[in-house]
């Protein structure tokens, strides 16, 4: 219990850390956010009046600590302040692009976890021999080629040439299918010789033997022995992983023109929309520490030795 | 200065551990996959070096041979605006793994000193940076280097300065822990009884420790940097036309990809193979110095 809470003290840290980061970001990107956000507004070149006015709307002036106490409230409200592209409000634009990334996320852990489980069992199984090998060379080979490489192929070759599937992704379940291999491969590949690896680890052990020597069964000494000592690393890069699905999220979404937060980011980046940016990276930090918190939390349940530490 | 005539530095140098230990190099050597992977890197690295000699401009437009299939005299054919797209993906091999040594040497700069004060000084210091490392740790790497080219705004030097200033976080933590483990190492008992000074200590024996240390760890990550890069740099947030770059390259060659298939298979196979050298290279290193996790 006592670990339990530490745990959680832990995550809140990160974020509270997190949040003083990013809200730096904010306050020391370079240009008026005031002039920035007349300029969405239509207004081509704003009097000092006007400057002065957004600037006191936007209360700009305010001292750093206040500032970002407010933003630290508004982000805990669901205010992630207003793009300086658009003038509207960014959690609503994320609001409406938020579906698709989630979709596309899903789809990609759904796909990375079945292809690691079955590349990393088949490796374990038979050791040193083909299917083992197998599995590695393939694992390696969605390793070292690079997703937004595959995308490009995917979708120019499969999609414009042979005329499967559509061209514009609309963000919907019919079209999640290739961009979710693609984001989804290289995670797969690592995760898979994760698997591998605490496998082959958990059936070296000595107590295995015994357990053998005493008759069980090979489903018991699987049940009871190897996949609790399996299970944790696995859960845990995996839990890590999603991270690396969601830093994926927008080098893929933009190859594909998904229309989620992930490619809306990219263009905020390129436009200096800090607001955006900013919403993004709040967004994805707190799914990642609620994500390894969560995984943390179910490994300790599994593997009593992780409750001490 | 020293009571005890045998501590004298020289003495102390002799004790200190050996920085690149040959072992390693021959157990790396002893792997069939490491052995590809450093050919691999060998032979990229005569490639970037040695090829511009023998290429043309890779900035030489020739409007009249635009987006030219492979042939005799363009052996990958040209792009859109008629330039020689075998000396681009060499002049873009500088950039790409240039970039990508720079931000992993940074990475392992900053690594080592924050990790080596931090261990080494101890004390309040210790507590902020370490507590500072913990909370970088935490957080997807690739997403806060976004953020931080939103804030520097897209470009070749600030990619890399974003890339650095991201991933360091574990090799700070490396470097404090091989430093706190240094504090009980007879060569550095034996200096710090001859009286050489804190800094001193800090700097001459304990860093080179760490230092080592770190670099192979550094290594490990190089991959993933180059691929990181590599993407980014699709995206238009690293180097920009006409700096050639595998990144920006696909990027560019993909607008015409459909009549031109060519112009992809330069940058394409310049980030699959060194990506592939390095991977390789790290897997066995990593066997090789933490035989505890065989991947």
């Amino acid at each position: 219990m006592r670990a339990v809470l530490r745990r959680f003290g832990q995550a809140l840290v990160t974020l509270g850390g997190a949040s003083v980061l990013i809200f730096g970001m904010l306050a020391v990107t370079p240009g008026d956010p005031a002039r920035r956000v007349l300029e969405a507004r239509g207004v081509r070149e704003p009097t000092p009046p006007m400057v002065a006015a957004v600037r006191a709307e936007l209360r700009l002036d305010d001292p750093l600590v206040e500032r970002f106490a407010r933003w630290a409230g508004g982000a805990l409200t669901g205010d992630l302040g207003i793009s300086w592209r658009t003038g509207r409000p960014v959690v609503e634009e994320f609001a409406t692009r938020l579906p698709a990334t989630l979709r596309l996320t899903a789809a990609a852990l759904l796909i990375a976890v079945v292809l690691a489980l079955l590349l990393g069992a088949a490796a374990a199984a038979a050791p040193g021999r083909w299917p083992d090998l197998t599995s590695r060379g393939v694992a390696l080979g969605m390793l070292v080629v690079p997703g937004f490489v595959l995308g490009v192929l995917a979708l120019d070759v499969l999609v414009v040439r042979a005329g499967l599937g559509r061209v514009i992704a609309d963000g919907t379940w019919a079209t999640v299918f290739l961009p979710a291999v693609t984001l989804a491969l290289a995670s797969a590949a690592y995760w898979s010789r994760v698997l591998r690896t605490s496998l082959l680890e958990a059936q070296s052990a000595s107590h295995l033997r015994v357990s053998a020597a005493r008759g069980s069964s090979r489903w018991r000494r699987l049940r009871v022995h190897e996949l609790p000592n399996a299970v944790p690393p696995f859960l845990t890069v995996i839990g890590l992983g999603t991270a690396g699905l969601i830093g994926g999220a927008p080098v893929v979404e933009s190859v594909f023109t998904w229309p989620g937060i992930g490619r809306h980011t990219v263009e905020a980046i390129n436009a200096r929309d800090m607001p955006v940016v900013v919403g993004f990276t709040l967004v994805a930090v707190l799914a990642y520490v609620v994500t390894s918190l969560l995984v943390d939390l179910v490994c300790a349940t599994i593997d009593p030795r992780l409750r001490t530490r | 200065m020293t009571a005890l005539g045998i501590l004298t530095p020289a003495t102390v140098r002799e004790v200190a551990p050996q920085a690149v230990p040959r072992a390693v190099w021959r157990a790396l050597l002893r792997r069939p996959a490491a052995r590809i992977g450093l050919a691999l890197a060998l032979l990229l690295a005569l490639v970037t070096l040695l090829g511009p000699l023998f290429t043309a401009d890779p900035d030489l437009p020739d409007y009249a041979d635009q987006l030219a299939p492979p042939g005799p005299v363009h052996w990958l054919g040209t792009d859109q605006a008629g330039r020689d797209l075998l000396a681009r993906s060499i002049a873009a091999a500088r950039t790409s793994v240039g970039a990508a040594l720079l931000v992993m040497t940074l990475c392992a700069v900053v690594g080592v000193v924050v990790g080596t004060v931090s261990g080494a000084v101890g004390g309040r210091l210790d507590t902020v940076l370490t507590r500072f490392t913990d909370i970088l740790l935490g957080l997807p790497t690739v997403v806060l280097t976004l953020a931080v080219i939103g804030v520097l705004g897209p470009g070749f030097w600030n990619l890399v300065l974003a890339m650095s200033a991201t991933t360091w976080a574990p090799l700070a933590r490396l470097a404090r822990s091989v430093a706190r483990g240094s504090a009980q190492r007879p060569d550095v008992i034996a200096a710090r009884m001859a009286g050489v000074r804190p800094l001193r200590l800090a700097l001459g024996h304990v860093l080179p420790a760490t230092a080592s240390q770190v670099l192979v760890a550094a290594t490990l990550g190089l991959a993933e940097i180059v691929l990181l890069l590599g993407s980014l740099s699709f995206l238009g947030l690293g180097a920009q036309p006409p700096t050639a770059e595998w990144g920006n390259m696909l990027s560019t060659g993909r607008e015409t990809f459909a009549y031109a298939p060519w112009q992809l298979v330069g940058p394409g196979l310049g980030l699959i193979l060194s990506i592939t050298a390095a991977t390789l290279v790290s897997d066995a290193l990593r066997d090789v110095t933490d035989p505890g996790r065989r991947t």
